[in-house]
């Protein structure tokens, strides 16, 4: 599959601190990519790099195989982590200006926001200035302002900070909508909630260096470190020495589970043979650690590459 | 290019549509007619100090008669022999004052004194001097044996016309006073005009920041296409506004002297324009033999100041005059807008505004005081050629000669330098507008902005 943008070695420095280290990533045609970090990581400095706002000092940047230029920003929506519309404009206005400026003539224009305007059930609010509108219908205007266009690639900096949970969940169906008509998406996020159920890909950032790249299943796959859960629906004794359980926890269906590190010495099937002998054993799986896990454990680790 | 366009519509079209700027456009001539109106009114009617007053006389040199036919308003009692019983009354408010003259040599009337509660106003003081000098001058000449008829008809006026010839030959009638007037009006406007609508792009900036828009915008427009679409679209909001009013005050003029003339009443806003002129001189009321009435020659002047000035109007250079204003105006308030344009783009508050402005309106001032003082007096003096130069006051100082007639060669080189300086300062402007918007965060300072630049 092509890849609709790629970044090749991009260094970025503001004064004294270097922002972006040498981060490559390249973002598959149609795929959802999520770039995770702490605040203050260099997310936004690699988002305004990938949407022409700002060069960086060195290394590359393809669209669709040509160096980036200005005119790619046409095939580009963007919506940066600090939104905002113009008070004093109504919604139609706003909409049409926002969709004139990435390149749409005047009467393409004027039905992409009548088809988005009614796709989102805001034909009412059309003549409504902005002032006068609710803050999280505001925040819908923001989200359809940056996709009128139909673009190729849509480059959301936290999508989801600020918007309440019902625009989220709609924003994110709109992002899986966008998806499958064959839009890329590329978002930064330092919450965990949506990246498992949104991303295909996924890097994580932090202090400036890319520490971890890969599809999703992959990287949990690499996570996997030989822990097992084993569960029963009572508390059982465990007498087994060394290996005895890493963690205890109850479940609100009352199921209690515990957590196994296994090794070459205590296998898999050691644990197994072993929990079935204490008492109705009816939970056996892998742990395989979850997003959050490995990017709360990535960056306490002071951010050291990791080879998949 | 297409994105200039994109951006210049909005700025447009938001600010035309807006309810205010529609309503101003139509009652701001009508609320400057009215200023104007106001200003002529109280000039002539509560301007003047028309308090009748009672003033002891102490008239040491009885050869002049003072206490003859004071002025206007004034009412002289002999003082008490008692000076400080005298001062009592003054600081009592028994009399308004107390003049006491007691020169005995009247060549040379450097001893007299005026005791008020108050202090007198310029106005009244020069009344009073040349009031007294009038009478010791009827006195010297009445010694030389002229009897008082004499001398009024011994008074001689002097009125020079100008004439002004062209290099083609050609002698016309024309006005210094009408040229300074309009000169000075025009510079007025473009003064105003720099200060209205740069700061308009100055806010419009600053919005588009702190509302969190401009990074969308930028993500698609290159910020210099983004500060050019939007000076150029204020621009034409100003223009808008211009040719709206010279519409508006087309129509005004028309419509009331038509009205005026065919009631038969026009004279009375030319006599009260008269008066205020006389007003302004400040001489009106108190005049030399205290018995000049301003009203009763009042229409008579008027009609004489119509004259006057109806030859010299029709010959101005109204084409030149125009065209320099419209390129002036326009060549300084994108230079000036650039500036402004790259404030608006650093700061992050309104407050934080005043810092960067000082150094924008300096020169701008600074050319309006020039333009006043010496381009007035001198139009083609060397200080008004050298600042009708310089890029950051030739605006309004070129203005101020344009009714004066400049040479081709000089508006050309003029504007030259102005058209270079703002490709110039729109560069430099748009370094800092590109970093600027994307900076949020600490105030900036002057070494932040220079960084930028750099």
């Amino acid at each position: 599959m092509s890849t609709v943008i790629e970044a090749i070695n991009v260094c970025k420095t503001f004064g004294e601190q270097r922002v972006s280290k040498n981060i490559s990533l390249a973002v598959r045609e149609g795929s959802i990519y999520g770039l995770l970090g702490p605040n203050g990581a260099g997310k936004t400095t690699l988002i305004r790099m990938l949407s022409t706002i700002t060069q960086p000092d060195s290394g590359e940047i393809r669209f669709r195989g040509d160096d980036l230029k200005d005119v790619h920003a046409h095939q580009m929506g963007y919506m940066p982590e600090e939104r905002g519309l113009y008070k004093k404009m109504t919604v139609a206005e706003q909409l049409l200006f926002f969709a004139e400026l990435r390149g749409l003539s005047n009467r393409d224009a004027k039905a992409a926001v009548k088809h988005w305007l009614q796709r989102l059930d805001m034909m009412d609010w059309a003549r409504k200035k902005v002032e006068e509108i609710s803050k999280g219908m505001a925040q819908k205007v923001q989200f359809v302002s940056c996709v009128l266009h139909n673009p190729k690639l849509l480059i959301l900096d936290e999508p989801f900070s600020g918007f309440d949970p019902v625009n989220a969940d709609l924003i994110k169906d709109l992002i899986l909508e966008l998806k499958r008509g064959g839009t890329s998406v590329i978002f930064s996020t330092h919450r965990m909630d949506n990246v498992e159920s949104l991303c295909d890909h996924l890097a994580i950032i932090h202090k400036g260096e890319k520490v971890l790249d890969g599809s999703v299943s992959e990287i949990r796959r690499n996570h996997f470190t030989g822990m097992y859960d084993v569960g029963y629906h009572e508390e059982v004794v465990w007498d087994l020495g060394e290996a005895a359980p890493l963690s205890m926890e109850k479940n609100s269906d009352g199921k209690v589970v515990y957590r196994f590190q296994t090794s070459e010495v205590f296998t898999p099937e050691h644990l197994l043979s072993a929990a079935m002998l204490k008492g109705k054993l009816v939970h056996y799986t892998e742990h395989i650690p979850s997003i959050h896990e490995i990017f709360v454990d990535t960056v306490s680790k002071g951010g050291a590459p990791i080879a998949l | 290019m297409k994105n200039i366009f994109v951006i210049f519509k909005r700025e447009y079209l938001t600010r035309v549509k807006n309810k205010t700027f529609i309503l101003m456009t139509f009652l701001a001539p009508l609320l400057m007619v009215g200023f104007y109106a106001a200003t002529i009114y109280i000039a002539t009617e509560t301007g003047d100090d028309n308090r009748s007053k009672t003033v002891y006389l102490t008239d040491y040199n009885p050869t002049l008669m003072l206490s003859n036919n004071p002025p206007a308003n004034y009412v002289f009692l002999p003082a008490p022999s008692n000076e400080d019983s005298a001062i009592a009354d003054v600081k009592s408010g028994v009399v308004f004052g107390w003049l006491k003259v007691e020169d005995r040599d009247v060549r040379v009337i450097d001893s007299a004194t005026y005791y008020t509660a108050e202090t007198p106003s310029l106005v009244e003081m020069e009344g009073l001097k040349s009031w007294i000098e009038g009478k010791a001058n009827k006195h010297q000449f009445a010694k030389l044996g002229l009897r008082e008829s004499q001398i009024d008809s011994a008074q001689s006026s002097c009125d020079i016309v100008t004439k002004e010839v062209s290099n083609s030959g050609d002698v016309q009638e024309s006005s210094s006073a009408l040229k300074s007037g309009i000169g000075f009006a025009l510079a007025f406007m473009i003064y105003i005009f720099i200060f209205v609508y740069g700061s308009m792009v100055m806010r419009s900036a600053m919005e588009e920041k702190t509302n969190r828009i401009v990074e969308v915008i930028v993500s698609s427009v290159k910020p210099f296409d983004l500060m050019m679409g939007k000076i150029l679209g204020v621009a034409a909001v100003g223009l808008t506004q211009f040719v709206a009013w010279i519409v508006l005050a087309v129509g005004l003029v028309f419509g009331i002297s038509a009205l005026f003339l065919n009631s038969g009443n026009g004279m009375s806003t030319q006599e009260a324009v008269q008066k205020g002129i006389e007003a302004r001189t400040g001489m009106a009321t108190v005049g030399m033999d205290g018995g000049a009435v301003a009203g009763e020659s009042g229409s008579g002047v008027a009609r004489d100041l119509a004259a006057e000035f109806t030859e010299p109007l029709s010959n101005l250079p109204y084409f030149e005059i125009i065209a320099v204003f419209l390129l002036f105006f326009v060549g300084g308030y994108l230079l000036y807008s650039s500036f402004f344009a790259a404030i608006g783009s650093a700061v992050n508050q309104e407050s934080d505004v005043q810092q960067f402005m000082m150094p924008v309106t300096l020169p701008l001032v600074f050319g309006f005081v020039i333009a006043q003082t010496v381009a007035l007096k001198a139009p083609h003096g060397a200080m008004a050629k050298l600042f009708s130069m310089i890029p950051l006051t030739s605006p309004i100082v070129m203005v101020v000669r344009a009714p004066f007639g400049v040479p081709f060669g000089e508006l050309a080189l003029s504007f030259g330098l102005l058209v270079l300086m703002f490709v110039l300062m729109v560069w430099l402007s748009s370094r800092i507008y590109r970093i600027g918007i994307l900076s949020y965060g600490k105030k900036p300072t002057w070494k932040d902005l220079w960084k930028w630049l750099r």
